[in-house]
């Protein structure tokens, strides 16, 4: 051994207060060292070894994190957080590459095209279906278990929610990047993005996980259609007024989400398409 | 019997259905077994009273706690172990991945702790050697146990069980019996079954639900009693049999009100259990 734990470090080891890193690193290296486990027994008692000793085990025991869950851990969140966001269904290496196939393919139709409209039609849809599918009875296989746990299940839909919207709007903005012609109105996107996703979360309690951002998406595509065919030039969701509107829902789904925050604790029975059906739940 | 549970008129209708019916019942510590044919509302019950699904009337607390407001809800909930019908898995989770994620749901955010937990519970249900191993790669057995493993996290006073004996072969099935068994002690369990053997082996109560409602509710042994007598043994079917069948020997075995001079036979908890259904019922049953 060319080193051994510091005296100071090892009381704090004993104490049990003893922080990461210092404390993986103190956990490694008493597994090898004889002379430092001697030290520790002189200076702690035998119950908070036993527990130091339970606490390495255990560590030791636990499994290596996946690539995704790494890399979450790594931009500084909580190991605990990074789990529940690994089990996020959307984030799946299957849906992130149907996503970047689905915008590559818009891109290179609005170049062809020399118009961006179907990349702001589009763009805004991914992130509302990206998030329907990441919570809900339907597509999460263990919904069933999460609603009747004490985490909250609104802490849940929101953890799982900011992941999906920062990994879908940062493909939205990569697509952006790869549009450079049309300067800011590329971005037009971003707001119904918001307004779209928020509005989807906040009619979910009432119509369920499936219907809710069903009827929103096709409710986008019909203003859209209307606004194509009864205005010349850009469509009136992509001005300058259809954005600050598109704001304003932003804003109040939001508002209306947090005010049934609790709605999302159990599965509404009676809401349609909410993935159990009269027969399997009997 | 100490109450640990209790409920009272719970009701709950899907569509034009009536899934529960005015349910009312007590549990106490120790395993109740939850009788009932295909579409009585046994599942509906189990996640009613896991707060899965609110009734639309009705109430019932659980170790004291009523899940009628958030706060109780919230407690219920710490103190609840739930094994749902068919328990999903994030298929490229290990074992412990898939339980670590349920105790992180459980509140348990203590990294050093929680990995006790899951080492503790797994090696409850015997799977300390494959805690490594993805989820899709384990036999629909040591997926049950993960599944048991993941409800026994935290040490929860109330365990619902929704027919975790479904799918095991007889070896995994008795295994599963003994786990349960050993749940059952100190806490209370719901379990919820088609099998009888399972009632009669492992059940210190049972509850026979049918058509959304309580038709017993009482020991395995009251529940065997009220075939005394009226079980019987003939060489043809008695056509005023409510039940019969042939059995190993040749002989049929018949159930209902036996005619003068009949063979009788022990009563069994099969026997009380199919007395106590409708027809409609016992036919469900078959």
């Amino acid at each position: 051994m060319t080193w051994h734990v510091a005296e100071e470090d090892l009381c704090a080891y004993a104490r049990g207060d003893l922080a990461p890193p210092l404390l993986w690193s103190a956990d490694t290296h008493l597994t090898a060292c004889a002379e430092c486990r001697a030290r520790l027994a002189g200076v702690s008692d035998p119950v908070a070894v036993t527990d130091g000793w339970e606490r390495l085990d255990a560590e030791l025991d636990a499994p290596r994190r996946g690539l995704c869950e790494g890399l979450l851990v790594r931009c500084g969140v909580t190991d605990h957080s990074a789990r529940l966001l690994a089990a996020t269904p959307v984030l799946r290496r299957s849906w992130l590459l149907a996503v970047t196939f689905v915008l590559a393919m818009t891109v290179l139709m609005v170049r062809v095209a020399d118009s961006p409209g179907l990349f702001l039609a589009l763009a805004p849809l991914l992130p509302l279906a990206g998030v329907a599918v990441s919570y809900g009875p339907v597509l999460d296989p263990t919904y069933e278990m999460a609603v009747v746990a004490p985490m909250h299940g609104f802490r849940l839909l929101m953890l799982r929610t900011c992941a999906v919207l920062g990994a879908g709007l940062v493909l939205n903005g990569l697509a952006t990047l790869a549009l450079p012609g049309y300067g800011l109105r590329a971005l037009a996107w971003l707001l119904p993005a918001l307004a779209l996703t928020a509005t989807g979360l906040a009619l979910t309690p009432r119509l369920g996980p499936v219907l809710a951002p069903a009827l929103v998406g096709v409710a986008w595509t019909t203003l859209l259609l209307i606004a194509q065919a009864t205005t010349e030039g850009t469509p009136a969701p992509f001005t300058a007024p259809g954005q600050l509107g598109a704001a304003v829902v932003a804003a109040a789904a939001g508002w209306l989400l947090v005010r049934l925050r609790d709605r999302f604790d159990t599965t509404p029975a009676h809401a349609p398409f909410t993935g159990f059906t009269h027969g399997s739940a009997v | 019997m100490t109450v640990t549970v209790s409920a009272t008129g719970l009701t709950l209708r899907y569509g034009g259905t009536r899934a529960l019916d005015d349910v009312s019942l007590t549990l106490g510590t120790g395993v109740t077994g939850l009788l009932g044919p295909n579409g009585a509302g046994k599942t509906t019950l189990l996640r009613v009273l896991a707060t899965a699904v609110p009734a639309d009337r009705g109430s019932f607390t659980v170790l004291g706690h009523d899940p009628g407001s958030a706060a109780g809800r919230q407690e219920l909930r710490r103190r609840l172990g739930y094994l749902p019908q068919n328990p999903g898995f994030h298929p490229d989770f290990s074992a412990f991945e898939f339980v670590d994620y349920v105790a992180i749901l459980k509140e348990m955010t203590d990294r050093g702790a929680r990995h006790r937990e899951v080492r503790r519970v797994l090696e409850a249900v015997d799977l300390s050697d494959v805690r490594g191993r993805r989820m899709k790669r384990l036999s629909g057995g040591m997926r049950q146990r993960v599944a048991l493993a993941a409800a026994l996290v935290g040490d929860p006073g109330f365990l619902v069980l929704d027919e975790p004996t479904v799918g095991l072969d007889p070896e995994q099935r008795v295994r599963f019996r003994e786990l349960i068994a050993q749940a059952g002690e100190g806490r209370t369990v719901l379990l919820s079954t088609h099998q009888t053997e399972d009632v009669a082996m492992l059940c210190q109560r049972v509850v026979v639900l049918a058509g959304g409602r309580v038709r017993f509710e009482g020991t395995p042994a009251e529940l065997t009693a009220r075939a005394a007598g009226r079980v019987w043994s003939s060489a043809e079917r008695d056509p005023g049999a409510r039940a019969g069948w042939r059995t190993g020997t040749g002989m049929f075995r018949n159930v209902g009100d036996p005619p003068e001079g009949a063979d009788l036979l022990e009563p069994t908890l099969e026997d009380g259990y199919l007395l106590t259904l409708g027809d409609g019922e016992r036919e469900a049953v078959a």
